[in-house]
Formats: structure tokens, C-alpha cells, sequence
């Protein structure tokens, strides 16, 4: 008798289930989405729920259309997107702007790659790629931003010093930026629960704020919300970051670099968006290059080195030319080559089932 | 990696003999290709102890018959691994009557070293903490020097407490078993390993370690970390080197054996008695009647069901422990040399989603292996990229899987990917 489906170790598992890992990643989030209310009540409250109905709705019809499976919905994925989504606009965006944004971000980032996990981008700032190239003129404007009139809470004044009080609340920039100390916590309860670990924003900050020293001639503006934002929920992002200590770690460095680069070639807006994208891109071959060595062999120091040294001109390259392409306004037109790209790799995809399903 | 253990359950069962099947089903298991051939034809009787499988060449250890009684078929049942493997079907006839041909009276003292190897082989023991891999061909190291001789008694599978138990109420027995297994190694050191969780055996061993035999020997406490208990592992925490998988760790000067394989020296040694029983232990969810017991090899799976009056209704059984351990599919499996548990666990049914790529299974694997890239690959087709990342070096030790918070498919790709590339191998020649 030979048995076509045998049921293999382990059999006992770790209480862990990827809805898990999503809820705490959004538990992690609600402080910042209460601050966000501090400051404008409801605005940024719609913005986010829009953003996550309108993920949650295109997830359900896309699986119900073309997998007949509509279960992922559960897994709160679309959810995180969601928030991340919204996080990175302004409270004052156009809610059918942000719907677009949400559904695009699930559609684009996530859905046509396979689904959860099968994806190379963050679908989050996938989402607001495509609402800056299709809505360049309400993305661009200054009213999305703030609006003094309904604004609740101007400043809060706990530390008596300046810089401490805006680390603890800041109403500029994205929804999400308000108070880097929420966003900080958050960061803290997801290490604590080994939803991230800390090579990766360690990374980015470190080699940010070297290079800001670095770059102290060129006065660079930045904000210390969006650095957070990026580096402790962005850049961390499971299925679109690298997954070693050590390719972490340079991961994370690389976005930092990235991001200076960005900042000093003059792309002032949503130069996180582009680092953490352009590096998503570049996770394969990092998490080869800078794989674990394995149990007694050889750490193939010279291969290795060589590799990363390769990986990081790639980088630094693809780097000049992004900022070039944006300031000849570009950028759509990567954009319409990433749209006509997924679509046929997922038409391709879905002609090679096994590449589609998991067994 | 840290597991809970579930071993209190069994730490205070007291080793109790099974009471012996009707039908025994004896394996002869193959060892790189060769394969013990059955010595006793169908119909005729057997004794206790005797001879009944012996390979013509290479590696395999003999097989004994545990019980007096008829053969009443040779042939195939299903095993634990869920392959088919050839069987020698005992009757048994409860007469005990034991084949005497092996000889008697004797102090260890006096024996050669060829002489207790050869007492070894002669007795079919295999490493019982599952690999099965003969202990004589192991001991066989001729000239090479041993620095180390490791008794491997870390049991790092969660419910196991087969070798605890030795240990704790076979302690006498246990360090004679060192003690003549290393009559034949001659290594300088000798180094028990167990784990924090069974600390209290420390004050057990204590008055075995002044007397003048033992005085030597070493015990180091390991952490309760899964997979603690592999060879390369264990040797690691102890020594801090890290041997290659594929590498031989004679040729470091290393040789380690199971808790169940020394016993099982002793008994052959001072007891004459071959390798036909060992202690499984017998665990899971819900019984009042799970414990230590001494079985003896090819006793079904179902029997010891009946016997324990296991009364719920479709278990999942596993023999071995739940991370390394085989599911059984028919009640007939027959318990093997190297199978320290019997456990009965609850179904699950088990939803496969997408890897999320969080790495924990590279946060966790003993090797330092990225074992997602075995599903990406298996289910893409890509086998030599199995090779790329190291499969070779895999251990199976089922750490991926247990932490993944997808439950994808990491060890059937692994296991499939191996066999895939066997396959592979032998196409090309």
C-alpha cells in the first residue's frame, strides 16, 4: 500500500496564527489613530475607515470573482493596509480619493501577486503611489494637510521643551505622524511580541540620522512622525522586507540611505515611500546575499561580500535614477509599466496553478 | 526554541512491563539499501531471543524474536514512516522459553573490547533515540581516538520520558551501561547531557558519580531548548563546536548514544538478553492510563490502545515524539527500536495559508537554514534551488513548521523535496 497523502511532523504547534500577528500589528496602531482625533475629531477617523472598507471591499470581490475563496478577508491584512494607508495622507484628503488609494493598494500591492505573502511591494505605499499619479492635483494641494478652523488641540505641553513635546505630539504632516511617542510604543509592544524585531528599524534610524550629520549642509527637512511611521511599520512589513538578522539589519540601513539620498537630490515628498519601495524590490537578492550561515560551513566571507558590494551599486543606482525620473515628473510611467506588469503576471500566474497555490 | 514540555504527565509512571500481544509483528528494517533477510520460515517455532532476521552484507542489526511462539507470516505491514516494511509475524505461545545458545557467567571486567562489540552487534542494539542506526557499526572505531563519549540523554521531545525514567529507576544499570559501552570507545571523557527540566536526577546520579567506576564522568545540565537533544546540537552546547551535518563525529573524536542504547547494552552484556523490548512512553490528551512501559518490539500500535483501554474515539497517534515522530495510519504498526513514544493527540484540522514571509522559521532552525525558500521552491518546481539553500543539511527536526504562524507546508516540502532530489540524483547517474 502506498499512501498519496501522508501527514508529516510536526504535530503539535505554537499557539500563533497569522490573524494574530495582524491584530497585534493593528493594537499597535490605535494609539496614533486616537491622537490623530486629538487633533482633527472625525477627519481622520473617516479617512481611515474609508480607506479600510474600501480594502476590505475590494479583497472580498477580487477573491470572490477569482478564487471563489473568500477567507483571506479574516486574516485583517487588508485592515493593516488600511490604516497604513491612510496614516501616510492627509486628514483632509477626499475620502473617494482615499478609497481609491485603498482599493488600488490591495488590488495592485497585494491581490494580483497572490495574496497575502505573495506580494514584492508594500501594498500600503503602493496604495499612495497610486493616488499621488492618478490625483496629482488634490495629492499636491496644501488643504489635505490641515485646516486651522477644526483643528481641537493645538499643542500639548508635558516635558516643558520643545522638541520632547513635539516627539509627544506634532499635528503636522500625515495622519499617522502626529506623535512619534505612540508610534514609538506601538513599535515597543510589536517587539515585545516578536511581530518585528529590532535589525530593521534599527538600521534605517541609525543610518538616517548618521547621514542627516552627514548631510548637515544641505539643510534637509524630514519629519521624526514619518521616520517612525516608516521605519518601526512600513519598512518592517513581513512579506515585502527581508527576513535574517543580518540582511535585516543592512535592509533597514539601505532604506535609510535611500531615504538621504532622496532628501539630497531634492524629492521632498514621499521620499520614505520611494526608499522603502525601491528596497522592497531589492529583498530577494539580499536575503541571499546576507543569508545565515549555515551550521558548520563555511561563511563564504569573499562570495558574500562581493554580492552585497554588487547589491548596493544596484541600489545606489536604481537610487539616481528614480530621483531623476521624478524630476522629469516620471514616476507615473513606472507606475503604468508596475500596473500592466501585474496584470500579466497574474494572467501568467493564473495559467500555472502551482505557482498560485500553495500545494 | 522553547516547547512546552508535557512531560509531567509521565515523570512519576513507573517502568511497568506491557503485557505481551497475541500477534507480534517484528520489523527488519533496511539500512542504506540492504535489508536483514528473514532466518525462520512460516510455520515453524521460534524461541525467545532467537535469531529470526540477519543481513547477508552491510550494515543492518540482527533481529530477535521477542516471544516463544509459531511464525505465522513474513511479509509486508504498514510502518511508522507510512511505508510498507517486510515483517516476521509471531504467534505468540506465552511459554517464555528462551533460546540458550549465548553464553553465560561473566564480569565485564574481563571482556576485550572485540569481545563487547561483537556482544553488541550479536544482540541487534541500535541507537534508540530514533535514527536506529546500528550501535556496533558506531562503536567500530578501530584505531580512531575518542576524546568524548556523550550519552545523549536530553529527551528534548515534548511527553517523552522514555530515557528519563531509565535514568531515574534504572540509575544502577544506566552507568554500567556508560561504563561498558566505553570499555569498547576507551574515550578519555565521558559526558551525560541532560536537560534543566530533569535537574532532579542530579541528586539521583549523585552517589553513583563517587564511586571509583564513575567518578569521572561528567553530567552538564542543558537548556530546555528543542532541538537540544540532536547529536550536533548537544554536542555544541557542551563543547561549543559545530560539527557539519555530514560529517562523521568520530573524526572529531565525538561518539554519543542514547539513554536507551546504553540500557540496552547493559541488559545484552550482564543480562544476556538481546534488543526485543524497550521502554516507550505512552502519552497524549486524556487518559488515566498513560505511563512508562517496557514493550516489546513489533507489539502493534493497537494493541497497546487495548491494553491501556484507550477509550476515545479516533485519536491521532503518533509514534515517536510530536515534533520528529510518524503519524500511524493502521493500528497494526508495529512499535520499532527506535520508538521512544506512542502518543495519542488530538485531530486538528490544519489550514494551509500563504507563507507572510515573517522568518520566524529562520529565527528558530537549528541549522541556520531559511526553510520557507523549501516550500517557495517544492511548490514551484525549482528543486535545484533546494540544493542552493542547503536542504542537504536539514535536520527534520520540525522547528519551521511548529512556529509558523501560516502552517505552510514546510516539512512535506522538505521531506518531498529530499526524495525528489534523490530522484533527481539517480536519473543523472
Amino acid at each position: 500500500m502506498r499512501l498519496d497523502k501522508i501527514v508529516y511532523n510536526p504535530f503539535v504547534r505554537a499557539d500563533e496564527s497569522a490573524s494574530k500577528v495582524m491584530t497585534d500589528v493593528i493594537i499597535a496602531l490605535i494609539p496614533s489613530i486616537i491622537i490623530s482625533t486629538l487633533a482633527y475629531g472625525f477627519y481622520p477617523v473617516a479617512v481611515i475607515l474609508v480607506a479600510i472598507s474600501s480594502a476590505i471591499v475590494t479583497e472580498y470581490l477580487f477573491s470572490a470573482i477569482f478564487s471563489k475563496d473568500t477567507k483571506s478577508i479574516g486574516d485583517g491584512s487588508a485592515i493593516i493596509t488600511g490604516i497604513l494607508l491612510a496614516f501616510t495622507v492627509g486628514p483632509f484628503t477626499p475620502l473617494y480619493v482615499v478609497a481609491f488609494g485603498g482599493a488600488t493598494a490591495v488590488l495592485f500591492g497585494k491581490l494580483l501577486w497572490g495574496g497575502i505573502g505573495r506580494n514584492r511591494f508594500n501594498p500600503a505605499l503602493v496604495g499612495r503611489e497610486f493616488m499621488t499619479i492618478f490625483f496629482p492635483v488634490i495629492m499636491g494641494s496644501n488643504f489635505i494637510w490641515h485646516n486651522k478652523e477644526v483643528l481641537n488641540i493645538k499643542e500639548i505641553t508635558i516635558f516643558n521643551n520643545d522638541f520632547f513635546d513635539h516627539i509627544f505630539y506634532n499635528v503636522s504632516g500625515s495622519i499617522g505622524e502626529y506623535s512619534s511617542f505612540f508610534l514609538i510604543l506601538g513599535g515597543i509592544y510589536l517587539l515585545i511580541r516578536q511581530r518585528i524585531s529590532w535589525h530593521i528599524p534599527f538600521g534605517m534610524l541609525v543610518a538616517f540620522i548618521l547621514l542627516v550629520f552627514v548631510f548637515s549642509g544641505y539643510d534637509l527637512t524630514y519629519s521624526f512622525g514619518g521616520l517612525f511611521l516608516g521605519a518601526i511599520y512600513m519598512a518592517t512589513d513581513m512579506p515585502t522586507s527581508t527576513s535574517s538578522p543580518k540582511a535585516k539589519v543592512y535592509f533597514g540601513c539601505m532604506i535609510g540611505v535611500v531615504c538621504i539620498a532622496c532628501l539630497v537630490g531634492g524629492v521632498t515628498d514621499g521620499y520614505f515611500s520611494y526608499a522603502i519601495l525601491l528596497m522592497n524590490a531589492f529583498v530577494e537578492p539580499i536575503n541571499w546575499a546576507l543569508r545565515p550561515k549555515v551550521w558548520g560551513r563555511d561563511k563564504q566571507i569573499f562570495t558574500r561580500t562581493w554580492q552585497t558590494a554588487l547589491i548596493t551599486l544596484a541600489i545606489l543606482a536604481t537610487t539616481i535614477l528614480v530621483i531623476y525620473i521624478h524630476h522629469l515628473d516620471g514616476i507615473k510611467y513606472l507606475i503604468y509599466f508596475f500596473i500592466v506588469y501585474s496584470i500579466v503576471r497574474f494572467i501568467l500566474m493564473k495559467m500555472d496553478k502551482n505557482i498560485l497555490e500553495s500545494k | 526554541m522553547h516547547i512546552e514540555s508535557m512531560k509531567d504527565k509521565t515523570k512519576g509512571k513507573k517502568i511497568i512491563p506491557l503485557k505481551a500481544p497475541h500477534l507480534l509483528h517484528v520489523p527488519l528494517p533496511e539500512l542504506f539499501g540492504n535489508k536483514p533477510e528473514p532466518v525462520v520460515e512460516t510455520g515453524k517455532r521460534v524461541k525467545k531471543y532467537q535469531v529470526i532476521g540477519q543481513a547477508k552484507e552491510g550494515f543492518p542489526a540482527k533481529v530477535h524474536s521477542p516471544v516463544s511462539g509459531i511464525v505465522k507470516k513474513i511479509g509486508n505491514i504498514l510502518q511508522a514512516d507510512g511505508k510498507d516494511g517486510l515483517c516476521i509475524t509471531i504467534e505468540n505461545d506465552y511459554q517464555e522459553e528462551i533460546d540458550e545458545t549465548q553464553e553465560k557467567e561473566l564480569v565485564p571486567e574481563e571482556y576485550t573490547s572485540e569481545e563487547l562489540l561483537r556482544i553488541v552487534k550479536d544482540a541487534g542494539i541500535v541507537g534508540e533515540g530514533g535514527a536506529r542506526f546500528p550501535t556496533a557499526v558506531k562503536y567500530d572505531v578501530a584505531d580512531q581516538e575518542i576524546k568524548t563519549f556523550f550519552v545523549n540523554s536530553a529527551e528534548c521531545e515534548p511527553y517523552l520520558t522514555a530515557d528519563y525514567i531509565i535514568m531515574k529507576e534504572k540509575t544502577a544499570e544506566f552507568f554500567e551501561g556508560i561504563y561498558l559501552a566505553n570499555l569498547i570507545l576507551k574515550a578519555k571523557e565521558v559526558v551525560i547531557g541532560i536537560e534543566r527540566q530533569n535537574k532532579e536526577l542530579e541528586d539521583i546520579f549523585a552517589p553513583f558519580f563517587k564511586q571509583e567506576k564513575y567518578k569521572d564522568y561528567k553530567l552538564e545540565i542543558v537548556p530546555d531548548e528543542y532541538p537540544q537533544g540532536g547529536q550536533l546540537q548537544l554536542i555544541d552546547t557542551i563543547k561549543g563546536i559545530k560539527i557539519p551535518d555530514d560529517a562523521s563525529s568520530a573524526d572529531y573524536g565525538y561518539i554519543m548514544s542514547n539513554t536507551g542504547t546504553v540500557y540496552a547494552i547493559y541488559e545484552a552484556v550482564v543480562k544476556h538478553k538481546p534488543l526485543i523490548e524497550r521502554i516507550v512512553t505512552v502519552s497524549g490528551e486524556e487518559s488515566d492510563n498513560y505511563g512508562n512501559y517496557r514493550i516489546k518490539i513489533g507489539t502493534p500500535v493497537g494493541h497497546i490502545l487495548d491494553t491501556i483501554e484507550y477509550t476515545k474515539k479516533d485519536p491521532m497517534i503518533i509514534m515517536g515524539g510530536p515534533m520528529m515522530g510518524k503519524y500511524i495510519y493502521d493500528l497494526d504498526t508495529p512499535i520499532h527500536k527506535g520508538a521512544g513514544g506512542v502518543l495519542m493527540l488530538k485531530k486538528e484540522n490544519i489550514e494551509r495559508l500563504s507563507c507572510i514571509g515573517c522568518g520566524y522559521c529562520v529565527d528558530v532552525c537549528p541549522m541556520y537554514l531559511i526553510p520557507m525558500k523549501y516550500e517557495e521552491h517544492y511548490r514551484k518546481k525549482k528543486y535545484h534551488k533546494l540544493k542552493k539553500y542547503s536542504i542537504d543539511d536539514c535536520i527534520d527536526c520540525g522547528s519551521c513548521e511548529y512556529i509558523c504562524p501560516c502552517n505552510v507546508p514546510l516539512m512535506e516540502s522538505i521531506f518531498k523535496g529530499k526524495s525528489k532530489l534523490k530522484e533527481l540524483e539517480n536519473e543523472a547517474g
